[in-house]
């Protein structure tokens, strides 16, 4: 890491049921590796990355944290939707009730967060429904046609992608996709200055920084 | 007082009936109630005002607290909660209200039964909280001047603090479920922290770790608000690690919110504010090779300062510890592994900041690390600290060796007491991990060795071959006792380290008498040993060069000697135990596993040296003797070379001395305490009060006997000798540990083994695929050859089939001639031909087939 290289810091919260593979998308896009069976998130997970948009020749750093989808945490988690400026909303293709969950969690969004939230609802899992050939060796099989999906999410104004963290299919892509909807947001100018706490960019870090190194005291030698 | 008497007096209504009548407690009581209910909102606000403000005096009282909380607390919440409410809009029932609630849940002092009720009726529910949370929190984002508009008048927002922290104190599980569910909560605290008002920021520091204590979620939960950024502005405005107490108040907040949060240690570490640690310590936050500047290096100290930056410390430590877990790339964790160690090796931080940084590095220092270049510093004698040395750039081992042997500053500032010991202790676990590396641990030994003798010698081998001096001198003793903790990590289970270290020569052989002066500034400290034991000189000229081991054990008899002359329970009789325990726990790592070296000790007469101490045990410490057999056993065990003293010559000596009291020695040293207090983390033992008293201008705080890596050896390995010495001299070693090296030959083999059956399998799965490939191809041709055969048969149906088809053809023509002829021999007779048209047509499919 030399120096300050990027122009946006982005906070991202990764929300839906629990199981629906939250933290899977999250390793997936951090460390790009897949874990098999992870524990169920306990409070939250933090992972970050930096990642090129490059038609805006942007680098743009992503703070996602991601959290528990049991209900026990569900008021915790709540606290976080506020200071978020991109979410992704995970639903599991292959179990109809937790996209019918999303509608809750959707709600729950909305209630809390920044009006200018970006919320990307995203399909997880579809490496276990491919080629349609109805049940595959696990055993699971498409519940949530992806027409479906999109027109809800059409409905509700949210982007859409349907991604596997397993075989890593669409997961940068999703939480690229959110990205470029923010930067373009704050292109527009929808965020006035520090109006979402979730969107920093890197100017006043760079100052503080040079501050604080500019500020040598208390030394006291003669060799 | 007045206005309050008066309000009291009128709310008591007319006295017409004499006081008699009137017990205190009843009239106090109905006061209380009438003061209750005029807190509803329907009264006037200067009544209410008026009613919350007696309260508040009634309250103060002990003799009625109980009374108000009783009667008058609900209404008070009442007035807390109402939205857009008293506390709003006037500050001063704001503050009385929220005052007099805080002297109520006050637990400081009597009746801490009372107000821990009243706690509870508060946080009943959330409401109250979420209320609190509210008043705190800064008003939405406005336009600048409306802003301060908003902003709660100080006292109310102080008051509400305060309450807080009351609360907190005496709840905390509970109002921590709540913090996490109020949507206010960390707004309030990220406001609270950004505050103006120092009174405010610095009271918010204090309500800070008790709201995070053990709960990984509101830790997280801040961390994603902001908090760190809040609490690292604090620190630069209170002007980095020298702003005193908040400081330290703010950075044990980020401590807090690090420690046990892999989470938010992954957070932090993607944040700027890393860097920001390094430059609060002065440290350059560019790796570079360069040495540290003198900024970093020198700096002045105080208490505070050292307080502050042990923080820092603590954070860093965290932050290398994370690199562990991925959470920190392999790049930060360098510089903040080489902060740690120049803040340790080559600066003038206090003492117990460079105790804490040792411990922190991690296990295994980064590569460009063990090669670093140090620049140490040494304080010119006299100056009180504000003069120093810089001395020429050494390697990290060099240092660290001679931190160890020497002290800190090489030992001129004195030996520095307990904390002087713990230092040189961390230094020497440093020391030991770094040796882990098989390559830095032979290179020291080589650099050892009388053909790479550097021109001066170094302190190491320097320590080690110093002879005892009678009296003993405690700095010297500390010295070698530190160079056999060093030297033992050197040799411990490597045949080869050992192989190396038996070749060693002393110094004394060659240069005489302690002459080297290896550090400039401590020449006279290493001065030519006063008390030469004549012994010494004798046997120097008779001998050529003595090898370090023989020197050793020479010592360790002349040790004994002393410790004879010198009588029990003196203090100077301890610091003869604790050095010929030095010197016995280094020969036991060494002759462990060693035959070689087994046989040189016994040659050098090592033999008489153990037995004597056993023999005789009322004088000497038991721990002592139990060393010894702990050595005799290991120099039987290991007794394999062909010699002079056979093990057939110790086993008649073992079987006098008693295998069960030999055994007894042993276990009294395993249950002493000296070996059972001794932790990875500390072999720094409290000096015995007793011996302290007996001791003459001894003035110790610390000492040491064992480091953690002995205790280890000795308990590890207790059994075998255990074993070994009941043995018979003729049977084989009842060792099977396999050491280090062994082990890792066995793993690596294994590893090979491993690798070519993957590669069998490998080549095996092909030949298969190869050869089902070859099953295909017969196939292929058995397909080729059946079909040749049909394509051979249908052809020569088809031949036959042309040659009967002409046959026929030739029949017919046969045929259709003769029939002509017929006819014309029927016409010829007279009689009547008919088909004149089919004979035509025959005649044309004659012609056709004829073309055919």
């Amino acid at each position: 890491m030399a120096g300050i290289s990027w122009h946006y810091v982005l906070k991202f919260i990764i929300t839906g049921d629990s199981a629906v593979g939250k933290s899977s998308l999250l390793i997936r896009l951090t460390d790009q590796r897949f874990i098999t069976n992870p524990d169920p998130t306990l409070g939250v997970e933090f992972g970050s990355k930096l990642i090129n948009i490059e038609e805006q020749n942007k680098v743009v750093k992503l703070q996602c944290w991601d959290t528990a989808g049991t209900e026990s945490f569900r008021s915790i988690t709540r606290s976080y939707y506020r200071g978020a400026a991109g979410c992704l909303l995970v639903y599991d293709v292959t179990n109809r009730t937790t996209f019918t969950n999303a509608r809750t969690w959707l709600a729950d969004v909305r209630e809390h967060a920044d009006p200018h939230l970006t919320c990307i609802l995203v399909g997880n899992k579809v490496d276990l429904c491919s080629d349609d050939s109805s049940t595959s060796a696990s055993g699971k099989h498409r519940e949530v046609p992806t027409e479906e999906a999109e027109l809800w999410a059409k409905e509700e104004g949210l982007l859409f992608v349907e991604a596997s963290a397993k075989s890593g299919q669409n997961v940068q892509e999703a939480f690229e996709k959110a990205t470029r909807d923010i930067l373009d947001k704050i292109q527009r100018g929808v965020f006035e200055d520090d109006r979402s706490p979730g969107v920093k960019s890197s100017r006043p870090n760079n100052n503080s920084l040079t501050l604080e190194s500019s500020k040598a005291r208390g030394t006291c030698c003669n060799t | 007082m007045e206005f309050l008497s008066q309000t009291y007096t009128a709310l008591r209504g007319p006295t017409s009936l004499p006081p008699s009548l009137h017990p205190p407690t009843q009239s106090s009581l109905q006061t209380i109630t009438k003061l209750t209910d005029r807190l509803s909102p329907s009264t006037l606000l200067a009544d209410r005002r008026a009613a919350i403000l007696t309260l508040k005096g009634l309250a103060r009282d002990p003799r009625h607290r109980a009374e108000v909380g009783e009667v008058a607390l609900h209404g008070l919440l009442g007035v807390l909660c109402e939205q857009g409410g008293d506390v709003e809009v006037d500050p001063e029932a704001g503050k009385g209200v929220l005052e007099t609630l805080g002297v109520l849940c006050d637990a400081e002092g009597e009746g801490e039964e009372l107000a821990m009720r009243h706690t509870d009726l508060v946080l009943a529910e959330s409401t109250s909280t979420d209320r609190l949370f509210y008043l705190l929190a800064p008003s939405q984002p406005q336009p600048p001047q409306q802003h301060q508009a908003h902003a709660l008048p100080f006292y109310t927002r102080y008051a509400a603090l305060q309450l807080l922290h009351t609360l907190l104190k005496n709840r905390r599980t509970v109002v921590q479920k709540y913090f996490l569910k109020a949507s206010s909560g960390p707004g309030a605290i990220v406001g609270l922290l950004e505050d103006r008002r120092e009174i405010i920021r610095n009271e918010s520091l204090h309500i800070l770790p008790p709201l995070l204590t053990s709960s990984p979620p509101i830790q997280s939960l801040l961390a994603f608000s902001g908090v760190f950024e809040s609490l690292f502005g604090v620190v630069t405005n209170e002007g980095g690690i020298e702003g005193g107490v908040v400081v330290e108040d703010a950075l044990r907040c980020v401590e807090a919110m690090l420690r046990f949060n892999g989470s938010n240690q992954a957070y932090f570490s993607s944040l700027p504010l890393p860097k920001t640690l390094l430059s609060l310590l002065l440290f350059p936050t560019q790796l570079q090779q360069l040495p540290a500047p003198q900024e970093f290096s020198l700096q002045f100290w105080d208490a505070q300062k050292a307080k502050n930056a042990s923080l820092v410390v603590s954070v860093l430590g965290m932050l290398v510890g994370g690199g562990k877990k991925g959470n920190v790339s392999v790049h930060e964790t360098l510089i903040y592994s080489k902060c740690l160690l120049e803040l340790a090796l080559s600066s003038n931080a206090p003492t117990s900041l460079k105790i804490q940084a040792l411990p922190l590095l991690p296990p295994t220092l980064p590569q460009p690390l063990t090669t670093l270049l140090l620049t140490p510093y040494l304080p010119v004698p006299e100056t009180n600290g504000e003069e120093w040395d810089r001395l020429e750039p050494e390697s990290v081992a060099g240092v660290l060796v001679e931190l160890v042997v020497l002290g800190e500053y090489g030992g001129i500032l004195g030996d520095g007491g307990r904390e002087g010991l713990e230092l040189r202790a961390a230094g020497a676990t440093v020391f030991e991990n770094l040796v882990s590396d098989g390559e830095i641990r032979f290179g020291i030994l080589q650099s050892l060795l009388p053909s790479n003798a550097p021109p001066h010698p170094t302190p190491l081998l320097h320590a080690l071959s110093t002879p005892p001096t009678s009296p003993i001198n405690q700095t010297t003793q500390t010295s070698t006792h530190f160079s056999t903790l060093l030297f033992s990590h050197l040799v411990r289970s490597s045949p080869k380290a050992k192989t190396l270290a038996r070749n060693i020569k002393s110094l004394h052989a060659e240069g005489g008498e302690g002459g080297g002066l290896f550090v400039p500034a401590d020449g006279t400290l290493f001065g030519p040993a006063a008390g030469a034991p004549p012994v010494k000189a004798g046997e120097e000229e008779e001998e050529g060069p003595e090898t370090l081991l023989q020197l050793l054990s020479e010592y360790l008899s002349l040790a004994f000697l002393e410790r004879g002359r010198v009588g029990s329970g003196s203090g100077e009789a301890r610091e003869w135990d604790r050095l010929i325990c030095a010197y016995l726990s280094l020969l036991a790592q060494w002759l462990w596993e060693d035959s070689k070296s087994v046989k040189e000790f016994l040659d050098a007469g090592g033999l008489g040296v153990l037995v004597e101490p056993i023999n005789q045990t009322s004088e000497s410490d038991e721990i002592v003797s139990g060393l010894c057999v702990f050595l005799l056993g290991i120099c039987y065990e290991f007794n394999r070379e062909p010699g002079e003293i056979a093990r057939s010559t110790i086993h008649p000596i073992l079987n006098r001395l008693g295998t069960d009291t030999l055994l007894g020695r042993m276990s009294r040293l395993r249950e002493d305490e000296r070996v059972k207090g001794v932790s990875p983390e500390s072999i720094v033992l409290p000096y015995p009060h007793t011996v302290v008293l007996r001791a003459e201008g001894g003035g110790r705080e610390g000492e040491i006997w064992f480091d953690w890596a002995f205790v280890d050896f000795f308990k590890s390995n207790y059994y075998t000798i255990q074993k070994g010495l009941g043995s018979d001299p003729n049977s084989l070693g009842s060792s099977t540990g396999q050491n280090v090296e062994t082990a890792m030959l066995v793993a690596s083999l294994r590893e090979v083994i491993k690798s070519q059956a993957q590669e069998i399998e490998n080549l095996n799965a092909e030949l298969k695929k190869l050869s089902s490939g070859d099953d295909k191809e017969s196939e292929h041709v058995q397909q080729v050859t059946t079909l040749t055969a049909e394509l051979r048969s249908s052809e020569e149906k088809r031949k036959d089939g042309e040659k009967e088809q002409e046959d026929l053809l030739v029949l017919l023509d046969e045929i259709s001639s003769k029939r002509r002829k017929d006819k014309e021999r029927m016409k010829e007779a007279g009689l009547e031909v008919s088909e004149d048209e089919g004979d035509d047509e025959d005649e044309e499919d004659e012609e056709d087939e004829d073309e055919e």
